[in-house]
């Protein structure tokens, strides 16, 4: 049953990204490339479920009647989990198909080069889920905009966590916690862990240990040694699949203790996964990420925010079958509901079309306060000239919690769902 | 390059030993992989590109036949290692026979296009998800140092198979068929030695040596469809460090790259520890082109 069921998902899969264009005959019509991950193992890492969640971002707003008239009619390509293909398919989208605006992108690495090529083109580029800092910085873009959280705000969310935390809870003054920080060699990964290190540096914490390694290693023991020599309190973690649970794997075998281990979304994000690999060794971990919005109090978003998770959430489980609806559903979701219901129709209405100077001014106008979108942070980009021209000021990122099965907000505290087990409990497989 | 010499930090401390023991148990793998390929490589010439999907084939096997047939473990392992080597069979009979006589390029080509059939079929198949059986075995520890018994096993296997293998080769009639094939593919069909069926042998041995470490593999590793593409090159390394074909230059090779992503990854980083690997091995080819133990040809 679970390999019919796995047959036909892949299938399923595989038939968005062939089927595809759907023309509408009377209705005039904008053009959306979309690229993610459908194949390959950034799929599973956390593509996938984005993936799924900007169609029905798309198809939402189509039954809705589309933006000022038009029909919003995508082209979903599969970047394969390879850099060059997704390269490539951008390539086609723009030139062959024609695409008005091209959206989607999980992984960092695609998404560096992809948008320095697409705003030399002077094309216009929304990406969704790609958290890279340096996918904006010092690179002056035009045409590419992101209100998704950057990868300096995801690393220095966990320092600042421990900081708040460490009377209370550590018992320890913030000087005296020791972080270990380990990354995948990748922009995502090190762009997060270059966050991690400057955020620790700065409010004093003690890094005892800081390595990168190729997402695809086959080994990790040796990094696992070199924690258990340097015997951190807490490990900050940023890795895809299958590295993270290379190396859990590979540190419970080798008795690697800590107090706590703080993961960056990715492959930290799925947590059902790991909960179905890993048991109960993986409860009480922590992840950095935008937050998936059905965490969040509804009460505490602009009216009407709260039942389009409800939807969000119902027709993603209606589609997969899945019972754990991981936080990239809501960054893909966000991002094209962001996109579609305020930088679109402006552009339309107030610059004349969506060519890429339209797109560009209206989103350079865009002003959603805090609590305006479902992940409940604002959206204001930064202007050209800034160093981070086209990414979201307003974005936040938040720390989470895997507390018996359920995923709970730790951080920050006026968003605050828990009260965070730290350190891990005695019993715990990885607790000291 | 800075980086390289400023976290260089080799203590020789128990940690270090812990290190090296494990380039050990992780080499007992890496030389099984190795093992199979050289096999085929030295008897058919020809070089299964696709052989570390085979192994992912036999891994999604062995969870199909545990997580939904509801098989035990141990028969779901006879079972891949069986299916793979029917395949071993299948890719030699359907795949290699037809391009034996043709350039070596269109052999490479033809098992690399098998490789992404072979890639895509699993993701049709099961899907993009990464799959375990949640087997966890423990570890054993010796003062301070800790060892997973998955690899303790997987290194005591593959000795096993290394010692078996050399066992048939030398005192069966096919295993000296075989042998003797290597060693002169023109004279030995003149001398009666029937190579279609040695060819087919030797196929289906090496399917059932890549099944066999597909088992080995289900207890360290997730399965996904792309897991070839995490082993393959470094097989693929190893083989042709140790000399292409060589199955004694294979296995003392797994052991030097395995000491160099260990120790390596112990004393500078682990990133460097493969970038160090791949150095010697360029290093060693610029020298040896025939690698370490490989006879010029």
């Amino acid at each position: 049953m679970r390999f019919w069921r796995s047959a036909a998902y892949a299938a399923a899969a595989i038939g968005i990204v062939s089927g595809i264009s759907l023309p509408a005959a009377a209705q005039k019509e904008i053009k959306l490339g979309v690229i993610y991950d459908y194949t390959g193992p950034f799929a599973g890492g956390g593509s996938l479920p984005a993936a799924i969640a900007t169609k029905i971002a798309i198809d939402m707003i189509n039954e809705r009647g589309g933006v000022e008239g038009h029909k919003i009619v995508a082209t979903y390509a599969d970047a394969q989990s390879k850099t060059d293909v997704a390269i490539n398919e951008a390539e086609r989208l723009l030139n062959e198909v024609k695409v008005d605006v091209l959206m989607g992108v999980f992984s960092s690495a695609h998404c560096v080069p992809m948008a320095a090529k697409v705003d030399a083109a002077k094309k216009f580029m929304w990406a969704n889920v790609c958290v890279a800092s340096a996918v904006f910085k010092d690179k002056n873009l035009k045409y590419v905009f992101r209100a998704q959280v950057h990868s300096d705000q995801t690393g220095e969310a966990s320092c600042q966590f421990l900081s708040e935390i460490a009377k209370s809870k550590l018992k320890k003054e913030v000087k005296d916690i020791k972080v270990a920080i380990i990354h995948e060699d990748g922009p995502y990964g090190a762009g997060v862990a270059a966050g991690n290190e400057a955020k620790c540096k700065e409010l004093g914490i003690d890094i005892v240990h800081k390595e990168g390694y190729a997402a695809t290693s086959t080994d990790l023991s040796a990094l696992v040694t070199k924690l258990r020599r340097a015997r951190p309190d807490v490990i900050l973690h940023t890795g895809y699949n299958p590295d993270i649970t290379l190396f859990t794997r590979q540190a419970k075998e080798a008795g690697l203790k800590y107090i706590a281990l703080i993961g960056h979304g990715a492959g930290h994000a799925q947590f059902d996964k790991l909960k179905a690999t890993f048991g109960d060794d993986i409860e009480y971990l922590f992840n950095v990420d935008p937050v998936a919005a059905q965490l969040l109090d509804p009460k505490a978003l602009q009216p009407g925010l709260g039942d389009l998770i409800n939807e969000m959430v119902n027709r993603y489980k209606a589609e997969t079958k899945a019972t754990e609806v991981p936080s990239h559903v809501s960054m893909g979701f966000n991002q094209t509901w962001i996109f579609l219901t305020d930088v679109l129709p402006r552009a339309i209405k107030k610059h004349g079309g969506f060519n890429p100077e339209a797109l560009q001014k209206a989103a350079l106008e865009t002003d959603i306060p805090a609590g305006g979108t479902i992940q409940g942070y604002g959206v204001k980009f930064f202007p050209p000239g800034h160093k981070m021209s086209g990414q979201n000021e307003r974005s936040i990122p938040v720390v989470m919690q895997f507390v018996k099965g359920e995923t709970k907000i730790a951080w920050p505290s006026n968003l605050r769902t828990i009260d965070p087990v730290i350190p891990l409990p005695s019993g715990h497989a990885f607790a000291r | 390059m800075f980086g390289f010499f400023s976290s260089l930090d080799c203590s020789l401390d128990i940690f270090f030993v812990e290190a090296l023991l494990n380039g050990v148990l992780l080499a007992g793998l890496l030389a099984l992989l190795a093992l199979g390929l050289n096999l085929v490589f030295g008897v058919i010439d020809v070089v299964w590109i696709c052989y570390a999907e085979l192994v992912m084939i036999g891994m999604y096997a062995i969870f199909f036949f545990v997580q939904t047939v509801g098989l035990p473990l141990p028969l779901a392992f006879l079972l891949a290692i069986g299916l793979v080597a029917i395949a071993g069979l299948l890719l030699h009979y359907l795949v290699i026979r037809p391009v034996l006589d043709q350039p070596p390029i269109n052999q490479l080509l033809v098992t690399g296009g098998l490789l992404f059939l072979l890639q895509a079929a699993a993701t049709m198949a099961f899907g993009i998800e990464f799959r375990n059986l949640g087997l966890r075995l423990g570890s054993m520890n010796i003062g301070d140092m800790s060892f997973s018994w998955s690899r303790i096993i997987t290194f005591a296997v593959a000795i096993a198979a290394v010692v078996a293998l050399w066992q048939f080769l030398t005192r069966t009639y096919i295993g000296t068929a075989i042998r003797a094939i290597s060693q002169d593919r023109q004279i030995m069909p003149l001398m009666g030695v029937d190579q279609k069926k040695v060819y087919l042998a030797t196929s289906a041995i090496g399917g059932g040596l890549a099944g066999l470490a597909a088992c080995l593999m289900v207890l360290q590793y997730d399965i996904y469809p792309q897991i070839g593409l995490q082993f393959g090159p470094l097989t693929f390394m190893i083989c042709v460090l140790g000399g292409l074909g060589n199955m004694v230059g294979g296995f003392v090779a797994a052991f030097i790259i395995a000491q160099f992503i260990t120790i390596g990854g112990s004393c500078v980083a682990t990133e460097w520890g493969y970038a160090v690997a791949f150095l010697f091995f360029m290093l060693v080819i610029f020298v040896r082109p025939q690698g370490l133990f490989g006879a010029k040809s």
